[in-house]
C-alpha cells in the first residue's frame, strides 16, 4: 500500500522534477539567447541610441543598410571570408590523418598542434601581427626563400590584408577541427582497414574508399561550424586591423559592434544584425538540407 | 635471399617511419614556431622584435621585461579577476547545462520536443545584434561592473547541453532504476549516480568552459570598468597603449598564455578522451 503510493507520488512528479531541474539553465538561456533574437526585431525599426528620442522609423534603418557602402562591404568581405572553410577542412583532415597512429612522440606532436586554439585571440593577434609587420619575421622568410621580392606589410596593405586575417583564423583553428576529426578516425574500425589492406588496397585507396566516407558525419559538422565562425569573425578583426585599411577588413560583426557601441545607435545596429542572422540562417539551412540528402546526423 | 628481402623490408618500414616526422615536425614549427619566438622576444629587453634577422633563439636571457610590466600592470589582480570569472564561469556551467540536459536524455513529458526544437533553432538562428540587447539586460539587471553580469550570459550554451544530453543518454538506464528502488531522490540520482558516469563529457566542457573565460575579452570590456578586467582585455589595452614598448607586451602576453597552456598540457589525456565520446553521437 505504501510503496503503491511511493510509486504514483514519483510518477506525477516527474514531469515538475523535469522544469526544475531545466528551470535555471532555461531562464538563463531565455534571457541570454533567446530575447537578444526577440528583441531586436521591435528595436530594429527604431532609432533608438544613446542621444534624441526614440521613435518608430519602420523600415528607414533597412533602407539605409542597403545603401550603406560600409555594411555591403562587410558583408561582402564576411562572404569572403568563409573562402577559408574548405582549406580548414583539407589541413585539419591530413593532420589528423598525420597523428593518427603510434609512433614515439606523437602525444607531444597533437599538443602542440592543438595550443594555438587554446590561447586567446589577443595573445595569438598580438604574436601575428609583430610577425607579419613590414620588417617581421615573416617577410625575412619568404625573402629569403625568395617568394616576395619586397617587403609586404600583409596586414595594412589593402591588396593583401583580408588574406593575411585569413591565415590567422585558419592557423588558430586547425588544431580543433584536427582533434575532431582524429576523433572521428579512432572510431573507424582497424579491421575494416586491415581486410581493405590484405585484399590489396593502397594506403590512399584506403583513405578515400574508407577513411572519408566514415568520416562524413565530422565533415559536415565541422563545415557548420567553421562556416558559422567564419561568418562571424570579430576577435582577430577587432584587435589587428579595426577594419582598416579603409573597409577592406570590416567584417559584419565588428560593423555590427561598430554601429553599437562606438556609434551608439543601437536600433541601426539591430537591423544590421537582424539582416546577417538572415543570412547565416539562409546558409544553415542550406547546409541541413545538403545533409540531410547525404543523411547523416551530427546529433 | 629471404633473409634480405626481411631485412629490407625492416629497413623500409624504419624508413617510412622517419619520414612521417618531417611534416609533423614542420607542421608543429608552423604551430609553435610563434610562440617560441614569443618568448624569446619577452627573454631578451632591448632587443628589437623587427630586427633582421630575426632572433628565434634567445642570444641571452634577462627577466627584466617580466619584472618591469608585472610592476606596471599590477598582473595578481588581473590573474584574480580572470580565475573568479573562470572558476564562477566553469562550475556554474557544468551545474546548469548537465541540469538542463539531465531530464532531456533521460524523462519523457509533454514539452520537451518543442524545448528540443527551440533549442536546436538557436544553433541556426545566431544573435549577431545579441552583445546590445544582452547588455541593455544586463544593465536593466544593475549587474553593470559585475563578475556576475560578466558571466551570466555565456553560463548555459546550447553546445553543452547537448553534449550532456548526448553523454546521458549513454548511461544504461538500469542505474536510474536501481537508484530509484533505493528510495533516491532524482536529485541524488542526478548528483550522485549519474554526474560520475559522465566524467569524460565534464573533462571536455570544463575544459572548453575554461578556454572560453580565460580568453574572454570583448564582453567584459563592455561591461567591466578597467580595474575589473581579466587578461585577455587587459592585454589588449596594454597593446593599445603601449605598441611600441615589444618587450612588456610580449612579458604580459607570455604571462597571460602560460596558464592556459598548462591546464591544457596537465588535462590533455582526459580532454582527448572526453571529446572522442563526445562528438561520437
Amino acid at each position: 500500500m505504501k510503496r503503491k503510493r511511493v510509486a504514483k507520488l514519483s510518477r506525477f512528479s516527474e514531469v515538475q522534477t523535469a522544469w526544475l531541474f531545466m528551470g535555471p539553465g532555461l531562464i538563463l538561456l531565455a534571457l541570454f539567447t533567446f530575447w537578444p533574437i526577440i528583441y531586436s526585431v521591435p528595436l530594429a525599426f527604431t532609432n533608438y541610441s544613446v542621444i534624441g528620442e526614440t521613435s518608430f522609423v519602420g523600415f528607414e534603418n533597412f533602407k539605409r543598410a542597403f545603401s550603406d557602402i560600409n555594411f555591403i562591404a562587410s558583408v561582402k568581405n564576411s562572404l569572403l571570408y568563409m573562402i577559408i572553410v574548405p582549406f580548414i577542412q583539407i589541413l585539419s583532415i591530413l593532420m589528423a590523418i598525420l597523428v593518427n597512429r603510434k609512433i614515439a612522440g606523437i602525444k607531444f606532436f597533437r599538443a602542440a598542434f592543438y595550443i594555438p586554439v587554446v590561447t586567446s585571440m589577443v595573445a595569438v593577434s598580438i604574436i601575428w601581427g609583430w610577425l607579419m609587420s613590414s620588417n617581421g619575421v615573416l617577410n625575412y622568410i619568404l625573402l629569403s626563400i625568395g617568394i616576395v621580392n619586397e617587403k609586404i606589410n600583409w596586414l595594412s596593405d589593402k591588396d593583401t590584408a583580408l588574406w593575411a586575417l585569413m591565415f590567422i583564423t585558419l592557423w588558430k583553428g586547425l588544431g580543433y577541427y584536427m582533434m575532431i576529426y582524429l576523433a572521428g578516425l579512432q572510431a573507424v574500425p582497424t579491421d575494416c582497414i586491415e581486410a581493405a589492406k590484405i585484399d590489396g588496397a593502397s594506403n590512399f585507396q584506403v583513405i578515400r574508399k574508407i577513411t572519408i566516407p566514415l568520416l562524413k558525419p565530422y565533415v559536415f559538422f565541422c563545415t557548420l561550424i567553421s562556416l558559422m565562425s567564419a561568418i562571424r569573425v570579430f576577435d582577430e578583426v577587432f584587435v589587428l586591423t579595426s577594419g582598416g585599411p579603409g573597409n577592406e577588413t570590416l567584417t559584419s560583426s565588428l560593423y555590427i559592434y561598430q554601429q553599437g557601441f562606438e556609434v551608439f545607435e543601437f536600433g541601426y545596429s539591430s537591423a544590421l544584425g537582424l539582416i546577417i542572422s538572415f543570412i547565416i540562417m539562409f546558409f544553415s539551412i542550406f547546409i541541413f538540407l545538403f545533409n540531410k540528402k547525404g543523411g547523416v546526423n551530427p546529433y | 635471399m629471404d633473409k634480405a628481402m626481411k631485412n629490407r623490408k625492416v629497413l623500409k618500414a624504419i624508413q617510412n617511419k622517419f619520414l612521417i616526422y618531417i611534416p609533423l615536425t614542420l607542421f608543429a614549427l608552423l604551430m609553435m614556431g610563434p610562440f617560441l619566438w614569443l618568448l624569446s622576444v619577452s627573454l631578451m629587453p632591448g632587443k628589437n622584435v623587427f630586427a633582421f634577422p630575426p632572433a628565434i633563439f634567445p642570444t641571452f636571457i634577462d627577466f627584466k621585461n617580466y619584472v618591469d610590466v608585472w610592476r606596471y600592470m599590477d598582473f595578481l589582480k588581473y590573474i584574480w579577476n580572470t580565475v573568479i570569472i573562470t572558476f564562477f564561469g566553469v562550475v556554474f556551467s557544468i551545474l546548469l547545462c548537465s541540469l538542463t540536459a539531465y531530464p532531456l536524455a533521460i524523462f519523457k513529458f509533454k514539452g520537451k520536443n518543442i524545448i528540443f526544437v527551440a533549442l536546436i533553432a538557436t544553433m541556426i538562428i545566431p544573435a549577431a545584434a545579441g552583445l546590445v540587447v544582452n547588455y541593455l539586460t544586463i544593465n536593466k539587471l544593475g549587474l553593470i561592473n559585475t563578475f556576475t553580469g560578466v558571466v551570466l550570459p555565456s553560463l548555459v550554451t546550447v553546445f553543452n547541453v547537448f553534449l550532456f544530453r548526448q553523454a546521458f543518454m549513454g548511461i544504461p538506464s538500469d542505474i536510474r532504476d536501481s537508484g530509484k528502488m533505493d528510495g533516491a531522490s532524482e536529485f541524488r540520482i542526478w548528483w550522485q549516480l549519474m554526474m560520475p558516469m559522465i566524467k569524460p563529457a565534464i573533462a571536455v566542457v570544463a575544459l572548453f568552459e575554461f578556454m572560453a573565460s580565460w580568453n574572454s575579452f570583448l564582453w567584459p570590456i563592455i561591461v567591466l570598468n578597467t580595474d575589473k578586467y581579466p587578461l585577455a582585455s587587459a592585454l589588449s589595452t596594454l597593446n593599445g597603449q603601449f605598441s611600441f614598448n615589444f618587450g612588456w607586451i610580449a612579458a604580459g602576453t607570455v604571462i597571460s598564455v602560460l596558464p592556459i597552456i598548462i591546464v591544457f598540457l596537465l588535462t590533455q589525456k582526459y580532454f582527448m578522451e572526453g571529446i572522442s565520446g563526445a562528438i561520437k553521437g
